[in-house]
């Protein structure tokens, strides 16, 4: 498999919740059009790891970052980034799915409508079916786009937000755990999804399940206590890794 | 103890429990009840008063009016000697003394209801009419049936002669319970018969217009603010104390701050809503802010997130989600916030809304009065017309206090959305 281009990569990334320091020295390279999962126990910094990505921590007021984080070669945190085109470009998709309580066709046509992406209403209508097509919801919502999104079932709410994620067209989509709260069917039907999705956009999800990441990724990342234990091809981690504690996690000796 | 004994005592435990709330339950039910019925039984005879039918000619020689009188010749005119002769034609035979006992049957107003009627009917003229004229306190509570016929003579109002006169009266069908329109229409008077709360209900809209007015934006505002922009840090901390401590801060002493600042300092006009509406406002502030906070915290931090991920700025995912969201928890709080201005009397008090006020206000800087005002002092007077008085004000508070309730119960219910 040829390299692809590095689309993030991050350098001596260290964040802290107040005193509380919950990354250390990540350094780490995601390659464009690719998957890339993070595994670890919980609290191990996956999550904080992929909000700062979209910044998302910059909600949280004790949080701070220091080391560098780069999409296109561009440092995220610079003053010169307005985090609104930041995040039109990186999209995420939540834990819990959290559709607006709006119809199906608003959810999906806040995003575009906030950033004027569309010029009329035929324009707004071809795009929310467009999206709903890559989200392969759109067979089972297409009667029914006025209906509230909350009304889906959760598999379609999730993929409603993915949805809804796509819908500015960004290049990157952030995934935290987005099928913990889905039974093994929705999430068979996402991981598909996740699958098709990729040839478009680069994917990192987080995880916590090790046969997901085996079945969507190409990359893995391993990650213990706020560090950075091992990264490299899905399949090496999983056949031979090289760190013990890599070896133990993914065999279920702890975690 | 055996592991049986253990487990019927528990059972005995949460049976008893059960039924000291039921008990509970029943004795508060059991006051409002009673609360509720006192007040109707006494209130309800407010709504209707006593009417006596006299036989008028208006005549125009009596009233000295010119042939083809204006109507303002008809509004200048002096009605009391037609009024009088009117009256005296009740009584079979013409006697001073019976006269003059005949006058104190009817209400001091005789003679102006006499003028109104013939002012919206100035067709009567030389034409003769009859009029249902409201009686005297005494009369009313007679008919009503709340007047002791059957202590010594010297101790009532109505002597025996009046008594006889009344009941001949009655035998001729000319006394009749008739819809109190005074009670809606006027000002405060000295005789029951002709008070009204015309210029507290007024005076009490105005008051809560320019409280909801001043309360309700700044309210939002602040609470927006506080929980969605402001940094978490001591100064927001010591402003989110402060405001809990001014919600439970005693109504009184907005009051004082209203009469030190407001009408000591500043001047405003002595016992007007505009007063009385700034330092409701003071009030209300803190107790619109607190469940406007809470409505907002409510909103699940999910749907911030959501917005924010898609490239919404923060205030973008405030106003297009959150706030809309908020809004059923808002509108019923400052809904309920209001209906405790609209109750509240202490500080009213201080800043002169407990005033003797005659005119209907016409805007909110005329002197007026408000409804639990009103109950205030009526409640301290001593003719027995006002006891029904007082209790049918509180009937109508009560009424608007409900209906702002199940309003704002209604909005929180239709525009709640369930989120999963």
């Amino acid at each position: 498999m040829k390299e692809r281009k590095i689309k993030i990569k991050t350098e001596n990334l260290e964040v802290y919740y107040g005193e509380k320091q919950a990354l250390f020295d990540v350094n780490l390279e995601i390659h464009e059009k690719e998957v890339t999962a993070l595994i670890g126990p919980s609290g191990c910094g996956k999550s904080t790891f992929i909000r700062c990505i979209n910044r998302m921590n910059d909600v949280i007021d004790i949080c701070k970052i220091k080391g560098s984080i780069e999409i296109d070669g561009k440092n995220i945190n610079h003053k010169s980034i307005d985090v609104v085109r930041l995040r039109e470009k990186v999209g995420m998709v939540f834990q819990k799915p959290n559709p607006f309580p709006k119809s199906i066709y608003d959810n999906i046509a806040y995003g575009p409508k906030i950033h004027g992406i569309t010029k009329n209403k035929g324009e707004l209508d071809n795009l929310i079916e467009n999206s709903l097509r890559k989200a392969a919801l759109w067979n089972e919502v297409k009667d029914r786009l006025h209906e509230p999104g909350t009304s889906l079932s959760g598999g379609q709410q999730q993929r409603l937000c993915i949805a809804r994620a796509i819908s500015v067209n960004p290049e990157i989509i952030l995934m935290d755990e987005p099928c913990s709260a889905l039974d093994p069917i929705a999430t068979a039907k996402i991981e598909e999804l996740i699958d098709e999705l990729r040839e478009t956009y680069t994917i990192i999800i987080v995880t916590h399940s090790m046969a997901q990441a085996v079945r969507v990724s190409q990359k893995t990342g391993f990650f213990h206590l706020g560090k950075l234990i091992e990264f490299g091809t899905t399949e090496k981690m999983f056949k031979n890794p090289s760190n013990n504690m890599t070896q133990d996690y993914i065999t279920g000796r702890f975690g | 103890m055996t592991k049986d004994q253990r487990i019927k005592k528990r059972h005995r435990a949460e049976a008893r429990f059960k039924l000291y709330g039921l008990l509970s339950i029943i004795l508060a039910l059991t006051f409002v009840g009673f609360l509720v019925f006192t007040i109707f039984s006494k209130g309800s005879d407010a709504f209707s008063k006593t009417t006596i039918k006299v036989n008028v000619s208006f005549n125009a020689e009596i009233l000295s009016l010119p042939s083809n009188p204006s109507l303002e010749d008809i509004q200048d005119a002096d009605y009391y000697d037609l009024a009088l002769e009117s009256i005296n034609k009740l009584l079979l035979t013409s006697n001073p003394d019976d006269e003059k006992l005949l006058k104190k049957l009817f209400s001091p107003d005789f003679d102006l209801e006499i003028k109104n009627y013939l002012v919206k009917n100035p067709d009567l003229i030389n034409q003769t009419q009859d009029i249902n004229l409201t009686s005297s306190d005494d009369i009313d509570q007679l008919f009503k049936g709340n007047f002791p016929r059957d202590i010594p003579e010297d101790r009532r109002q109505v002597n025996d002669r009046q008594l006889e006169i009344f009941d001949e009266l009655v035998a001729q069908d000319k006394i009749q319970k008739k819809f109190n329109n005074y009670f809606f229409t006027n000002g405060d008077s000295r005789d029951p018969e002709l008070a009204g709360i015309g210029a507290s209900l007024l005076g009490s809209f105005f008051s809560v217009v320019i409280c909801l007015i001043l309360s309700f934006p700044i309210a939002i505002l602040a609470s927006i603010y506080l929980e969605e922009f402001a940094p978490k840090n001591k100064i927001t901390d010591f402003i989110e104390i402060n405001i809990n401590n001014l919600a439970a801060v005693p109504s009184i002493v907005y009051g004082l701050l209203g009469l030190g600042i407001l009408l000591g300092f500043m001047n405003f006009p002595r016992s007007t809503p505009l007063v009385a509406g700034i330092t409701l406002a003071l009030m209300t502030l803190p107790r619109i802010i607190i469940p406007c906070r809470a409505s907002l915290k409510a909103v699940p931090p999910s749907i911030r997130e959501g917005a924010l991920a898609v490239g919404a700025s923060k205030f973008q995912s405030v106003f297009h989600h959150v706030v809309p969201l908020s809004l059923p928890g808002t509108l019923s709080g400052t809904i309920i916030g209001l209906a405790q201005a609209l109750g509240e009397t202490a500080p009213l008090i201080l800043i002169g809304m407990v005033a003797f006020v005659v005119d209907i206000p016409g805007s909110p800087i005329d002197p007026a009065s408000s409804l639990p005002a009103q109950v205030y002092l009526w409640s301290e007077s001593a003719e027995r017309g006002f006891v029904e008085k007082t209790s049918a004000t509180i009937m109508i508070l009560l009424t608007f206090l409900i209906v702002m309730n199940f309003i704002a119960v209604y909005l929180r219910q239709k525009f709640e959305k369930k989120w999963n």
